[in-house]
């Protein structure tokens, strides 16, 4: 996986949560990042920061298990890209 | 008393004219819908002059008002008939001053704010802004009272006001960027990348409108006697700890889990598998309206299936409705008109008209960090809940509206209901029913949803 995009990822998960979560928890989560205190506010402005900085649209079908963790994030944008 | 007054002149502030918002666009809705009664939406605060601000005379205080207002757009911006927005340059407004007697300041500025609340807005010639000052005997400022024209702002839009006037007293100056204006806002919703999150939006909008229920109320349950409307409230610390220790079990926030609760009760009190809400969601997700100053705030659709309520489980009813959530904050970002022939198709494809009767407004402005107390202080706490009924009246706009406030660390959960579609014994169930949700989310072993029994 792309190390730098994980990284950028991980740094709009602190942006969007307002420094709830910093890069490095988002980066070594072993939990989903709304159980670190990534609300459904932060997960929102997510979305709008990836969708703007990547040029993605980003799914809200029935599952959304590509918005729990980093990795699952950065996978998400790679394949849409 | 002895009402007196201080001119606000304001200039150097950029103009423009162009079409209103979607946010304004929604709230003129309601105004139409409400007005003559539309001071209903006045809102305001009443700001103590911060320590470092003392001494303040009446002049300084002006000048921090007028700083205000031509920092934001929204606060010298008039919407004449609804049919667009202006934006003024230059103008004054006027600051009536109320002296109050000593130790009475924050008595009078209440009363001052309750006053100023009152008079219904003229949207055309008048400031969307009301601004009044309390002095002590010897004529120094010790409050501002500031009251809003809901289509200048909205809840969230007006602490960022109230956070700039204190800066403006205590610095004189407001240093950062300045947010997107509302007029900024409309023109880009009217750009190409604008009508495209709007189309999106109204797809959304038609496509649920097709597979809910037209509506959750559609026929009179009773025949009532004497005003048909009728507010409960029950207030519960437990339901305030409760929704905080679910929202942490199931890594999701308290307003989440309300939203849900409220749903999975309404299904069950209707017997209706699928429920449709409206919840009314901030739309302050984006980087262009985060730190907005103006009215963001419109109804959304959230959607959730309780079938199957005998073998649900908690978990399997939190997360499946988590993707439902996100769309419902997504799409609450949309133009009316669009949510207006979005309903109209889906209507005529249905054959009866499309409207829930079912609304939902969490009024708090963020979930508390959980504080987390055991499951026996908190089931405690059951016994210290209360209900009231402190509103009857002969009409509403709806038939079923559900309002959250925080109330001293208790939770006040409100439900106003048209008692001919809800009788009071229900709404009661209901109330009680969401609380026990609650607890049940927080501190039930998950294999069940026995609340939903409750109100059904």
């Amino acid at each position: 996986m792309n190390r730098s995009l994980n990284e950028h990822v991980a740094q709009l998960v602190s942006e969007a949560s307002d420094g709830a979560v910093t890069p490095d928890e988002a980066l070594s989560a072993s939990v989903p990042l709304p159980a670190l205190g990534v609300t459904s506010l932060a997960q929102m402005r997510l979305i709008d920061a990836l969708e703007r900085e990547y040029g993605v649209e980003v799914d809200l079908g029935t599952d959304v298990s590509h918005l729990e963790s980093v990795a699952a994030l950065a996978a998400f944008v790679e394949s849409k890209r | 008393m002895n009402p007196q007054a201080i001119r606000v002149a304001f200039e150097g502030g950029g103009e423009g004219r162009g079409p209103l918002t979607w946010g304004q666009r929604a709230i003129w809705e309601t105004v139409e819908a409400t007005a003559p009664d539309d001071h209903y939406f006045n809102f305001g605060h009443v700001l103590a002059v911060p320590r470092a601000a003392w001494p303040l005379t009446p002049q300084s205080a002006a000048a921090a008002v007028s700083g205000l207002v031509e920092r934001h757009p929204a606060l010298r911006t008039t919407t004449p008939e609804g049919r667009g927005q202006v934006v003024h340059g230059r103008g004054e407004l006027t600051a009536e001053i109320v002296t109050a007697e000593p130790g009475e300041g924050t008595k009078t500025a209440t009363e001052l704010l309750e006053r100023l609340k009152r008079r219904r807005f003229d949207y055309a010639a008048e400031w969307p802004l009301r601004a009044g000052l309390v002095t002590s005997p010897s004529g120094v400022v010790t409050h501002l009272v500031l009251v809003y024209c809901h289509m200048a702002v909205d809840g969230l839009g007006a602490e960022i006001v109230l956070r700039d006037l204190r800066l403006l007293l205590i610095k004189g100056r407001v240093a950062g960027t300045l947010p997107a204006t509302p007029l900024e806002l409309a023109l880009w919703q009217e750009s190409e990348q604008g009508r495209r999150v709007a189309q999106a939006a109204e797809d959304y909008w038609e496509g649920e409108f097709l597979r809910v229920p037209a509506s959750m109320f559609p026929a009179p349950a009773a025949e009532v006697e004497g005003p048909p409307i009728w507010r409960a409230v029950l207030t519960s610390h437990a339901a305030e700890a409760a929704a905080r220790h679910a929202a942490a079990r199931y890594s999701t926030s308290a307003g989440a889990v309300l939203l849900v609760g409220a749903c999975a009760m309404t299904s069950a009190l209707t017997g209706l598998s699928r429920c449709a809400m409206l919840p009314i969601v901030g739309n302050r997700f984006r980087a262009d309206t985060r730190a907005a100053v103006t009215t963001l705030s419109q109804e959304s659709l959230f959607t959730l299936d309780v079938t199957d309520g005998g073998r649900l489980t908690m978990a399997g009813l939190l997360t499946t409705a988590k993707p439902a959530l996100l769309r419902a904050y997504r799409y609450g970002f949309h133009d009316p008109a669009g949510r207006a022939a979005a309903t109209a198709r889906a209507s005529e494809a249905r054959g009866e008209q499309v409207r829930p009767y079912c609304c939902f407004n969490d009024m708090r402005f963020a979930d508390p960090p959980a504080e987390l107390s055991d499951a026996a202080e908190v089931r405690d706490a059951l016994t210290r809940s209360t209900l009231a009924w402190p509103l009857s009246q002969e009409q509403l706009n709806c038939r079923f509206c559900v309002h959250v406030s925080g109330e001293g660390g208790a939770l006040a959960l409100s439900l106003t209901a048209d008692t001919r579609y809800v009788p009071k014994e229900a709404m009661e169930r209901w109330l009680s029913g969401l609380e026990m949700f609650l607890m049940e989310a927080a501190f039930g072993d998950g294999s069940a949803v026995s609340a939903l029994r409750r109100a059904g």
